[in-house]
């Protein structure tokens, strides 16, 4: 940041957090434009089984590699070829409706099955042999954001994602925990001696930053209505970060991104049980979520994206259950959609990799570069690396 | 030297002083900086408990999927000891520097394995050299079991040559990016296959997948093996500048100076000898300038350490520490990749100057900065949380109090902040009671300041 622009934002934070009311110099009317488009990321965390949730239900090859895996019975068919786990029945109306399109082998050159790797890859939208230490989403926010309450993951701790060059977001999994932290009188009073300039040097950096994260637990806490969700939710940990992402949404806060995750899906052993709870969880609070957010006429301008790191091996393995695998599905939930119901035909199950995996043909930089320029309408330069073809899903 | 330079140093190659050993110091600078070297003269490697993988064979684990998934798990719980064992060495060594340098190194030569016998194996070849020679110490890691899994050496064959360890040893071990072409990262990879390690994690170098064709490496041509590799690589004095200014960023000031990294490298290049170099810095004038005094933002390990060593605390449940150094942003044994941890303003984030503002209180006081003022909230948390702190800890106060007894209380910040204040804050503190050392010493942690050494 260059000394004019840190000073101007440093004051304009200390002028903001010393004025009594100081909330009400906010003036959240942008976010309640017409056309604020939102972006809500959902990271199925530990490699989901692609084939197992959108699934080849005319395949023989898919039956053969699986003789105790695949799925038999109470397949939604969707249409000749493939259909939902049973699981997934909550989101049937969404793609009947057209608000849901999937997109097939979705992946990158030269896969890493390591989990830790391919997430990487996947939130700093690198190549295989590449490592960048900032997200795609926390570039985008360099260019496009200036608040940390502009991007909210809802955890504790914020994933690489979500951390630009300079930008970098706000993680709370209870953002009243977050205001009362940032409330401790203490803190008020140290700050409170200090509306001097601060320093351009690190200790400069260090009181800026906490000046940033008082005003931004304070803006997210008083501008949050709690009552502005009134849909029921399903009772675990991932609806409740989506009933908090619907509060933020219909409450109007200045956010443009949104992070939450569900874990578990990495299923060596005894895949189906887990597997089928999983799905279960992600579907009915999916399903919630988009009702919830219709209700309040904010699902028009929210787009939501589902991702894991990798897909599983096609063939089981011996313990009933899948191994590390390339590519996958992706889902992209939204009222306007160009291209619902299925983007894209499912790869070949003969034709796979060295390993047994899916072959990619979507690379997923291009559901990034998509969603830059067709929804946040923002060019992709300097925020995905390499140069990637737009797709016509929105 | 004065008390502040002797502050900055024991920063510098440790985590701090304890103000009870000032007088037992030795006086001038050559003679206390003798001592630190003498003192990391051993080397004590971690060890912990590994015997569940005795008698285990590669037949069992190849035979018997179960078995192996079984040991899978208990390594990954391992571990997690690791991780308890290398910290509590941190907080006890009497080998300062040597410790700090492993710390330095492992963000270095990054590395992570689940495997827990190799990760041990590694930790400790980090410690073995240190301090020792640059050019013996590259080659050991090149032939680590765990750097051979991580940068996939072992599947670096004469047929299917991967490139994946050569490219990181230029671009993050040695010269740094854009020293070297793509034409030398292909020849210099055949020049590692055949690397492979045996089941316990020892160097096996197999012949029938090296590749001893001719190599075109650097401008040189010959048959080269991967130690001749990093000779040449090392004959780049660009070499000894990458690691001088990544040295002076991590000892000195985050902020690089060039004339002081070029005469670092100038002594550096001479032998590759780590405490030569470190000798120079640590007795360098420039070393002591205020400007690099509480320059630098305490990495998560640093501010935790260091708080520990000021006052002592047994922590209850170990895995408090593990929840502790995710929430920090910094966990030992697992790099977020091979880059490593970016460091200095990278380690603050919103929330992560949060955590570390309301730690020392959490962690040493019952969650209280200044008693009487945060009450109604902390009622309303404990209430919500039936009693109970995240993290629980038994407080040794009266360590602290021993060591600090000398200490005028009106001259606390002296001792526990490192550098200068924030003028405004300076002038807070003078508002503050002093009647508690130990609460004064808490108020003092929950500042911005506390964060720099």
């Amino acid at each position: 940041m260059d000394r004019r622009k840190f000073i101007k934002n440093s004051a304009l934070a200390s002028s903001l957090f010393f004025v009594p009311n100081f909330v009400k110099a906010f003036e959240p009317v942008t976010a309640k434009q017409l056309g604020y488009k939102r972006l809500v990321i959902v990271q199925l965390a530990g490699g989901n089984d692609g084939l197992n949730t959108i699934i080849p239900h005319n395949n023989d090859l898919y039956y053969n590699a699986r003789p105790q895996l695949a799925i038999t019975k109470g397949i939604i068919k969707l249409n000749d070829d493939l259909g939902f786990h049973p699981s997934l029945s909550p989101l049937r109306s969404l793609f009947d409706n057209g608000k849901l399109s999937i997109i097939n082998n979705v992946g990158y050159p030269n896969p890493v099955r390591s989990h830790f790797r391919s997430m990487d890859i996947w939130q700093t939208a690198s190549s295989s042999n590449e490592y960048l230490q900032s997200g795609w989403l926390g570039r985008y926010l360099d260019q496009h954001g200036d608040k940390p309450y502009n991007a909210l993951e809802m955890d504790e701790q914020l994933s690489l994602a979500m951390k630009g060059e300079h930008f970098n977001g706000i993680a709370t999994n209870d953002y009243k925990v977050l205001y009362n932290t940032a409330k401790d009188p203490y803190f008020k009073k140290v700050l409170n001696y200090n509306d001097a300039h601060l320093s351009e040097h690190n200790l400069g950096y260090l009181y800026q930053t906490m000046i940033e994260a008082e005003s931004s637990a304070s803006y997210i806490f008083e501008n949050t209505n709690v009552k502005s969700s009134q849909e029921s939710y399903p009772q675990n940990g991932f609806a409740k970060q989506l009933k908090s992402v619907a509060q933020f949404i219909n409450s109007g806060l200045d956010t443009k991104v949104f992070y939450t995750s569900l874990g578990g899906f990495d299923t060596h052993a005894s895949q189906n049980n887990k597997q089928t709870k999983l799905l279960s969880q992600y579907a009915e609070s999916i399903s919630a979520f988009v009702k919830d957010l219709k209700r309040n006429n904010t699902f028009e301008d929210t787009l939501i994206l589902t991702f894991s790191e990798f897909g599983r091996r096609v063939k089981q393995n011996a313990a009933n259950g899948t191994d590390h695998g390339a590519a996958n599905n992706v889902f992209v939930i939204g009222k306007n959609l160009k291209k619902a119901g299925f983007y894209n035909d499912l790869a070949s199950l003969s034709d796979l990799d060295g390993n047994g995996d899916l072959k990619y043909n979507v690379d997923f930089r291009s559901v990034y570069a998509t969603i830059l320029s067709s929804w946040l309408n923002v060019s992709a330069e300097g925020i995905i690396p390499s140069k990637q073809k737009a797709l016509n899903f929105i | 030297m004065i008390q502040q330079e002797l502050q900055h140093l024991y920063w510098r190659v440790g985590f701090g002083l304890n103000p009870a050993n000032f007088n037992s110091l030795p006086k001038n600078r050559q003679q206390i900086v003798d001592a630190i070297f003498d003192n990391s003269k051993s080397t004590s490697p971690l060890k912990i408990d590994l015997s569940f993988m005795n008698g285990v064979t590669v037949k069992d684990l190849k035979e018997n999927p179960k078995i192996a998934r079984e040991l899978r798990v208990t390594s990954r719980k391992k571990l997690a000891d690791l991780n308890y064992a290398w910290l509590n060495q941190l907080v006890n060594t009497k080998e300062l520097l040597r410790e700090k340098m492993t710390l330095f190194w492992a963000n270095h030569f990054v590395c992570k394995v689940n495997h827990v016998v190799f990760a041990q194996k590694f930790n400790n070849t980090l410690r073995t050299h240190a301090l020792g020679d640059f050019k013996t110490f590259v080659k050991a890691i090149s032939k680590e079991a765990a750097m051979l899994k991580y940068l996939n050496g072992k599947q670096n064959k004469k047929n299917q040559p991967n490139e994946n360890f050569a490219r990181e040893l230029m671009e993050l071990f040695t010269l740094g990016e854009g020293q070297y072409s793509e034409k030398d990262i292909k020849e210099s990879a055949r020049a590692f296959t055949g690397y492979n390690h045996d089941f316990d994690g020892n160097f096996r170098f197999k012949m029938k997948v090296h590749d001893q064709g001719e190599k075109t490496f650097f401008g040189k041509t010959g048959n080269f093996s991967g130690d001749d590799i990093i000779d040449i690589i090392l004959e780049d004095k660009q070499c000894a500048t990458y690691i001088s200014a990544k040295i002076y960023r991590y000892f000195v000031n985050p902020k690089p100076n060039k004339k002081h990294i070029e005469a670092m490298a100038n002594v550096f290049y001479k032998d590759y000898n780590i405490e030569n170099l470190m000798r120079f810095v640590l007795l360098s004038d420039w070393f002591y300038d205020d400007e690099n005094i509480g320059a630098k933002i305490k990495s998560p390990i640093e501010y935790l350490i260091g708080m520990v060593k000021t006052v002592p605390v047994k922590f209850e449940r170990e895995k408090d520490l593990l929840k502790i150094q995710k929430l920090l942003g910094q966990t030992l044994l697992n790099p977020p990749n091979v880059a490593g941890w970016k460091g200095d303003k990278a380690w603050i984030d919103a929330n992560t100057i949060m955590v570390r503002l309301k730690l020392p209180s959490v962690m040493l006081n019952n969650a209280v900065i200044s008693s009487g003022e945060n009450d109604e909230l902390r009622k309303k948390y404990f209430k919500k949380n039936k009693g109970k702190l995240p993290i629980k800890v038994t407080v040794d106060w009266n360590t602290f109090s021993e060591n600090y007894k000398n200490i005028n209380p009106e001259n606390l910040q002296d001792y526990i902040l490192q550098g200068n204040s924030n003028k405004g804050t300076a002038d807070f503190l003078k508002t503050l009671s002093k009647t508690s050392k130990q609460e004064y010493c808490v108020q003092l942690m929950s500042l911005p300041e506390y964060q720099m050494c």
